[in-house]
């Protein structure tokens, strides 16, 4: 009997459904759908939630925006004040937004970091990107983006940087004593005079030490520098589904690179992205299934997301032939995972497949979904799902039948949490 | 009769409240709540907004080290304002939400997103408090040796409100169509790239997010330097201005005015609000007493020079307190610099430190709540408007205060018919705007 395994939600401060048959949603962008939501995720016991984000409308499919701003899948919101306001209306689940180490100024960061892992009772976390779109990089007055391998490094030294201000106050550093009048003790805050190659900082931080002292560090890395960089400081991964023998082979790679650094595997979470489709009837969820990967919306939807992420435009290929070689120096792990099911599949049958969520399919009533994923936990060895929806589009319905059917059916099994025992985001990644 | 009213709007920061005082023990508001409780004890007293003042480092101006800011908790710790803004606009509905953030250190398109995204959440109460930032500290925190010279600051902040305003204005106002025939949610063709391309920015854009229901911000802004009162009169839906008495205030207000109308700006759209630090009490003499107590305080005068000294990057630990200060320059806050110094005044610096009143304050209020509500509305009558912006001592606030304020000085206001009882605008320029 497998362990307990951790639950998180990947999504993205898009429009809600609003063209399906059960969503009306997209009309207003206040964040009240995806508040609910993780009031639902938190009944379901979920470790986080985490928010994606990019910083651009995409011209990748076709040349224009037409096809990212039809398929909603621009509007993008920021998604830290969501993050905000999903904390402030739970008192367990985390929360991890995104934010780019290309584009935000690092002083910035740490420091908004810091404010909302008070805010949230230390259940913050950061997901690391380095953003993959030469777009992104124009709307910031770059011509274009970093090269992938240097964006790493640039990473790599942003990480140290923002770790050096986070600890520039000890973490006693604040001593309210009444009888000097003295609020905080100068001689526990330090300048960090850090010069690097690519930033440079003084420090100290002008706000107090957070309750984790450090948000939570969630990353995304594929490539090897990105799956150094994970190793080196990520408390938790979201990795794609590519097969159990890939996924085994991923979570075995961190955990040597971990141990390389000198850190303890268990520190780091490695959840894999999936899509689960649950129905009544095992019938009912394989023919949903069908109808919405075969949809010629869901198709169009899918090769402009892919375009977007690896800025390729998959409107000059034929959905009926397999793909040509293809490059990226946007999300490389995005378009593996793409391309996993096999270079002699064609397009169509490669968005058909499986589209983004990988190719560990999970399509069934509740209890049958909920003992497949706990198979394939068994045989990875670990740590988790991250679940999202298969159509990237969310509506209630979605919502509920994962944390009201399959989740429960988890729980039942004994194979995610039905209680909090903790309650920093940190300490839940390492209960278990 | 005419509508005499004003408007009102309050001046903090995400830094302690009260913790070493008989009312005021706490000084880890950190998770935000006290403060969510204090924009909610506002807007029951119907203020225009709460506006989330910034600085993003520890200043050493005073004495060469951190000692002095820190034992006072002056300006640090500080918390990022925007999270702030973010919870207080989803924990009220009708107030608006003002936070600072700097144009020297935030990347355009990030502030951009940032303040549509908030305009979003606040349902269109949202307000940008434009800084330039004025301390080498903050500067060399973001890697820059020092700060850009002042005047240069505001050429630059010109050219950021611009390409920000473009951003802004990239998605036109119904490109959202949500057309379930065609299943095309936004319309392409009314989504514009920018290709910006000025002196010091450049983006391509558009904005990847929708138009929010302002369509911009609320700018706020508190140009105290001929310079940047340029910069506010051209920019600013909103002014926080100290200026010393009525006949200061009024100068300021008549120049802010002149120089929007000589920009072809209507300037009652432009509402100047003065800081002030009402101290009040039960009875005349007890509020009296009241000021005198916090004005004898043994750690008044240094907590006052450590203040100016922070804005300023001048070191006050340096000049006698008996003596008149000698000619001074800064490349930081020069309107602070000038209101504090009193030039040609010839007093001491210890009469500087009891005028300043450990704030910069307009006026100095001091009374019952009727008392201090009678003589606000004799000085807006001399000045000729727009309202107040109320800042605690050191900006340092407590339950005490705010229930005085907002349960005492602003129900007396109300009475007479100075301040506004209800909100008729849902969003914040249409509060500004109202009267």
């Amino acid at each position: 009997m497998a362990g307990k395994f951790h639950l998180g939600w990947f999504l993205n401060f898009v429009a809600d459904e609003w063209n399906g048959n059960w969503g009306d949603g997209g009309r207003d962008f206040t964040g009240e759908f995806y508040v609910e939501m993780a009031r639902d995720l938190e009944r379901a016991r979920f470790d986080y939630v985490l928010i994606e984000d990019k910083l651009m409308v995409s011209t990748a499919y076709g040349g224009t925006m037409q096809h990212d701003l039809k398929h909603g899948v621009n509007p993008k919101h920021d998604p830290v004040p969501l993050a905000v306001l999903m904390a402030n209306a739970t008192t367990r689940l985390g929360v991890i937004p995104t934010m780019s180490t290309s584009f935000y100024p690092p002083f910035l960061l740490a420091r908004l970091c810091s404010t909302v892992d008070h805010l949230s009772g230390g259940r913050f976390g950061w997901n690391v990107v380095t953003s993959g779109e030469d777009r992104s990089a124009q709307n910031f007055g770059l011509d274009k983006l970093y090269e992938h391998d240097e964006r790493y490094a640039r990473a790599s030294e942003y990480l140290e940087l923002v770790s050096r201000l986070w600890e520039s106050w000890e973490p006693d550093a604040i001593v309210r004593d009444y009888e000097t009048g003295t609020y905080a003790d100068y001689t526990k805050v330090h300048t960090i005079d850090f010069e690097g190659k690519y930033f440079k900082s003084r420090g100290p931080l002008n706000t107090a030490p957070s309750p984790q002292y450090r948000p939570a560090i969630a990353q995304a890395g594929a490539s090897p520098p990105g799956r150094e960089l994970a190793a080196q400081h990520a408390d938790t991964i979201v990795a794609p589904a590519n097969g159990i023998e890939a996924m085994k082979a991923y979570r075995d790679d961190i955990h040597a690179r971990m141990k390389a650094n000198g850190r303890d595997p268990a520190h780091c979470k490695v959840l894999y992205i999936v899509a689960p489709v649950v129905g009544d009837t095992r019938q009912e969820a394989l023919a949903k299934r069908e109808r919405w990967f075969t949809s010629p919306r869901y198709i169009e939807y899918m090769l402009a997301e892919i375009s977007s992420i690896t800025e390729i435009d998959f409107a000059q290929f034929d959905l009926d032939q397999p793909l040509p070689e293809v490059w990226t120096n946007g999300e490389r792990g995005a378009l593996e995972s793409f391309l996993s099911p096999g270079r002699d599949k064609t397009l169509r049958e490669l968005v058909t497949g499986s589209g983004l969520s990988g190719n560990v399919q999970f399509c069934g009533t509740p209890q049958e979904v909920a003992e497949e994923m706990g198979a394939v936990m068994e045989q990875v060895g670990g740590d988790g799902f991250l679940i999202t929806s298969p159509v990237m589009r969310l509506n209630r319905r979605y919502v509920t039948e994962i944390t009201d059917g399959l989740v429960p059916a988890l729980m039942k099994l004994g194979l995610t949490r039905s209680q909090y025992t903790t309650t920093m985001l940190r300490d839940h990644l390492r209960e278990f | 009769m005419s509508d005499k009213r004003f408007h009102m709007g309050w001046f903090m920061n995400f830094t302690t409240n009260e913790w070493n005082v008989p009312f005021g023990n706490d000084g880890m508001p950190w998770n935000g709540k006290f403060y969510i409780e204090m924009a909610q004890a506002m807007e029951r007293a119907c203020f225009d907004y709460i506006m989330i003042e910034d600085t993003l480092m520890v200043s050493e101006a005073y004495g060469g080290n951190s000692e002095v800011y820190l034992k006072y908790a002056t300006m640090a710790p500080k918390h990022d304002p925007a999270p702030l803004a973010a919870i207080m606009a989803a924990a009220t509905s009708k107030m608006g939400v003002v936070a600072t953030m700097s144009t020297t250190f935030y990347p355009p398109f990030m502030l951009a997103r940032l303040c549509s995204t908030l305009d979003s959440i606040a349902e269109g109460r949202f307000g940008w408090n434009i800084v330039t930032s004025g301390e080498d500290g903050s500067a060399q925190n973001f890697g820059m040796d020092k700060l850009t010279e002042h005047d240069l600051r505001y050429d630059i902040a010109d050219e950021y409100v611009d390409v920000v305003c473009k951003l802004w204005d990239s998605w036109e106002p119904d490109a959202v169509v949500r057309d379930r025939e065609t299943n095309t949610y936004a319309d392409f063709k009314k989504v514009h790239a920018i290709n910006f391309k000025g002196k010091y920015f450049k983006s391509r854009g558009p904005l990847n997010t929708v138009r929010s229901p302002q369509g911009r911000p609320v700018f706020v802004q508190a140009g105290g330097s001929p310079r940047g009162r340029q910069f506010a009169a051209k920019t600013a839906d909103s002014i926080i201005a100290v200026a010393n008495g009525v006949a200061g205030m009024k100068a300021y207000r008549d120049d802010v005015r002149a120089r929007a109308a000589a920009q072809g700006r209507d300037p009652d759209d432009i509402k100047v609000l003065f800081v002030v630090t009402p101290v009040l009490g039960e009875t005349e003499k007890e509020a009296v007493e009241r000021k005198l107590r916090a004005d004898s305080d043994p750690d008044f005068i240094m907590q006052a020079l450590a203040s100016i000294s922070s804005v300023t990057d001048i070191d006050f630990s340096q000049f006698d307190l008996d003596e008149p200060l000698p000619p001074l320059e800064t490349n930081g806050e020069r309107g602070s610099l000038d209101k504090f110094a009193q030039w040609g005044s010839g007093k001491t610096l210890r009469q500087l430190v009891l005028d300043a009143g450990g704030v910069s304050d307009s006026i100095e209020l001091v009374g019952t709540p009727d008392q201090v509500a009678e003589q606000m509305g004799d000085a807006m009558e001399g000045v000729g408007g727009d309202g107040f912006l109320i800042s605690a001592p050191y900006m340092r606030v407590s339950k005490q205060y705010i229930t005085e304020i907002c349960e005492g000085l602003i129900p007396a206001l109300q009475r007479r018919g100075l301040v506004r009882s209800a909100y008729s605008s849902p969003h914040l320029r249409g509060t500004l705007r109202e009267f």
